[in-house]
């Protein structure tokens, strides 16, 4: 074998174009002099800016007071947000973390040529664009307002106008905001007295959330017969120990409320929206997928960094704008 | 080598320019003088070390301004203001929790143009997160991430990370209330990183709140760590967009 050959065949894909001097320009003057003007222009506004504006300067920093709202720095705002709707670590770390790895996944999965170094490159790149921002806004705000619960106050107050006594359906507490599925909604199975699972005496139901809300996790070490029970392993090193779910018992309806819940609707959107896309007849390929994916992200993004930033008052309540208290 | 052969023009300005632009002194440091002539003109962007990032050539389609709307250069040109300013407040700052306001504060009573260097450095930092988000969304809707440029593209979702922590660690150097709490709650979404979370928030501020060993570690990634870190994925970014055969364009 050749020792020059090389280690990847170049495929047709990767093939650059054939130049073409007579399209060809010189960079200088004719690229050095935009960046010399683009330069000057940015520098010149960014000076009148910060003569006419002053960054803010609040009172010395202080621990022992907490501002109302306090809020992270702008563009993690969006982060901040989506801990009000779910398990911190899913809307801190994980769906952000997640939400990076797709976006430099990108070129990866639409590995074809077409299309590039043109906006917006495929026939119904456009239409996709806006059907995907317009789809991500609208499920984000509604998301948002189903979580805040407002709609509960609007239609009780109403439903009273009716009958003084009405309060919200208990089966209906799903509809309240996502948090109520955990707090409110109670039902109950009966369990026939010969089911017997474990130790301790059962009542002859199954009760969500109560009954549910201690599942061991299997293998925890402190459920189930003896066998199945033994001491915390001190032996193993502290990583190990924390990655191991000793004396661990999940609350059931706190993992539906925090993360089930969340993971399903962050993953079935996306493909409702695709699936949606399809039919219509408009995406066609990975690039159409992708811009459709892409465009939704930035969107989402982009509404929630709004209403964290312009609509969250005191208690990250949500309030107008010019209700959101100003902090000194 | 690339030598202006004009004879100089004649009257007063000719003459001016030739007193200035022609001797020993200015030649020493600019070899030729105005590049006027195609051959020129390569040669000064190829021998001079700010400019031979540049290829001498560039397809016209390049140079369109609603093709890029200079966003990436936009972005690199905010960090280098942003360096500029950025080493004019280290000469006024200390960064100890019982200093660090005071001496941000000092900025706008006691020193001449200190302000304006706050402020530029303020509302460009703003700026370019904002421009580095414009241009992933440029080089996404024109699929200028295709082959082969693919790996760029990573290169450019790392910068945009960096970008977001350079600012992130700036915001809490100010030392007042917004920044702190800013940080606090930033902080708090960094500790609950599954297996990980309190080891990881514990290592980033150094302790268990942010207090004068935070402020030391932002200050120091701020000032130093992520800027060489964005410098050379800048280079790289920059290298790979000659070495791919410019920027992307329809074949």
């Amino acid at each position: 074998m050749a020792v020059d050959a090389p280690a990847v065949p170049r495929t047709a894909a990767a093939i650059r174009p054939r130049r073409e001097r007579d399209q060809e320009l010189l960079v200088w003057p004719d690229l050095v002099f935009i960046e010399f003007i683009a330069a000057t222009v940015f520098l010149l506004m960014f000076v009148i800016l910060s003569t006419v504006l002053d960054a803010p300067l609040l009172n010395q920093a202080n621990l022992d007071i907490t501002p109302n709202p306090s809020k992270a720095a702008w563009y993690l705002v969006a982060l901040q947000e989506l801990l009000l709707h779910m398990h911190p670590a899913l809307g801190g770390v994980i769906a952000p973390t997640f939400a990076l790895g797709i976006i430099g996944a990108f070129p990866y999965i639409d590995r074809s040529n077409d299309g590039q170094g043109t906006w917006f490159g495929t026939s119904n790149a456009i239409k996709i664009t806006l059907f995907a921002a317009a789809f991500a806004s609208i499920f984000t705000v509604a998301l948002i307002l189903y979580d805040q619960g407002r709609h509960v106050n609007v239609v009780t107050s109403v439903a009273q106008e009716f009958d003084k006594d009405w309060q919200w359906p208990g089966k209906l507490s799903m509809f309240q905001n996502v948090r109520a599925i955990q707090t409110g909604w109670e039902w109950s199975i009966p369990v026939p007295e010969s089911a017997q699972l474990g130790p301790g005496e059962h009542d002859g139901e199954l009760n969500w959330p109560d009954d549910l809300s201690h599942v061991p996790m299997p293998f925890n070490g402190t459920s189930g017969p003896d066998w199945m029970r033994w001491g915390p392993p001190t032996f193993l090193p502290a990583w190990m120990q924390a990655m191991y779910w000793y004396d661990l018992n999940m609350n059931t309806p706190a993992f539906v409320v925090e993360l089930f819940i969340p993971v399903a609707i962050m993953v079935l959107l996306p493909v409702i929206m695709i699936l949606m896309l399809r039919r219509l007849g408009w995406v066609n390929n990975m690039r159409d997928g992708s811009i459709a994916i892409f465009t939704g992200m930035m969107s989402v993004y982009f509404i929630l960094t709004i209403i964290g930033a312009g609509f969250r008052g005191a208690g990250q309540d949500l309030v107008l704008p010019w209700d959101v208290p100003h902090i000194d | 080598m690339a030598v202006s052969e004009q004879p100089p023009g004649p009257g007063l300005t000719g003459w001016l320019s030739d007193k200035l632009f022609n001797n020993y002194i200015w030649r020493s440091i600019f070899r030729s003088g105005y590049p006027n002539t195609p051959r020129n003109q390569m040669l000064v962007v190829a021998t001079n070390v700010f400019l031979h990032l540049h290829p001498t050539r560039l397809h016209k389609t390049h140079v369109r301004i609603t093709h890029t709307y200079c966003l990436g250069g936009i972005t690199f040109f905010f960090f280098l203001v942003l360096t500029v300013t950025g080493v004019m407040l280290m000469f006024y700052y200390v960064p100890a929790a019982d200093r660090a306001f005071q001496d941000v504060a000092a900025l706008e009573t006691n020193i001449r143009f200190g302000m304006l260097m706050r402020n530029l450095h303020r509302w460009m930092a703003h700026g370019m997160v904002i421009s580095v988000f414009l241009h992933m969304m440029r080089v996404f809707y024109t699929g200028s991430y295709k082959p082969p440029r693919e790996f760029n593209w990573l290169v450019g979702v790392i910068l945009l990370t960096l970008t977001l922590a350079l600012s992130f660690t700036g915001y809490l150097l100010p030392w007042d209330q917004l920044s702190i709490w800013a940080v606090t709650v930033g902080m708090n979404m960094a500790g609950t990183v599954p297996v990980m979370g309190e080891q990881s928030r514990f290592i980033l501020l150094g302790g268990f709140e942010v207090g004068d060993a935070a402020l030391i570690r932002f200050y120091t990634l701020h000032v130093i760590g992520l800027p060489i870190l964005a410098a050379v994925f800048m280079a790289v970014h920059f290298w790979r967009i000659r070495r791919d055969g410019g920027l992307a364009r329809p074949l």
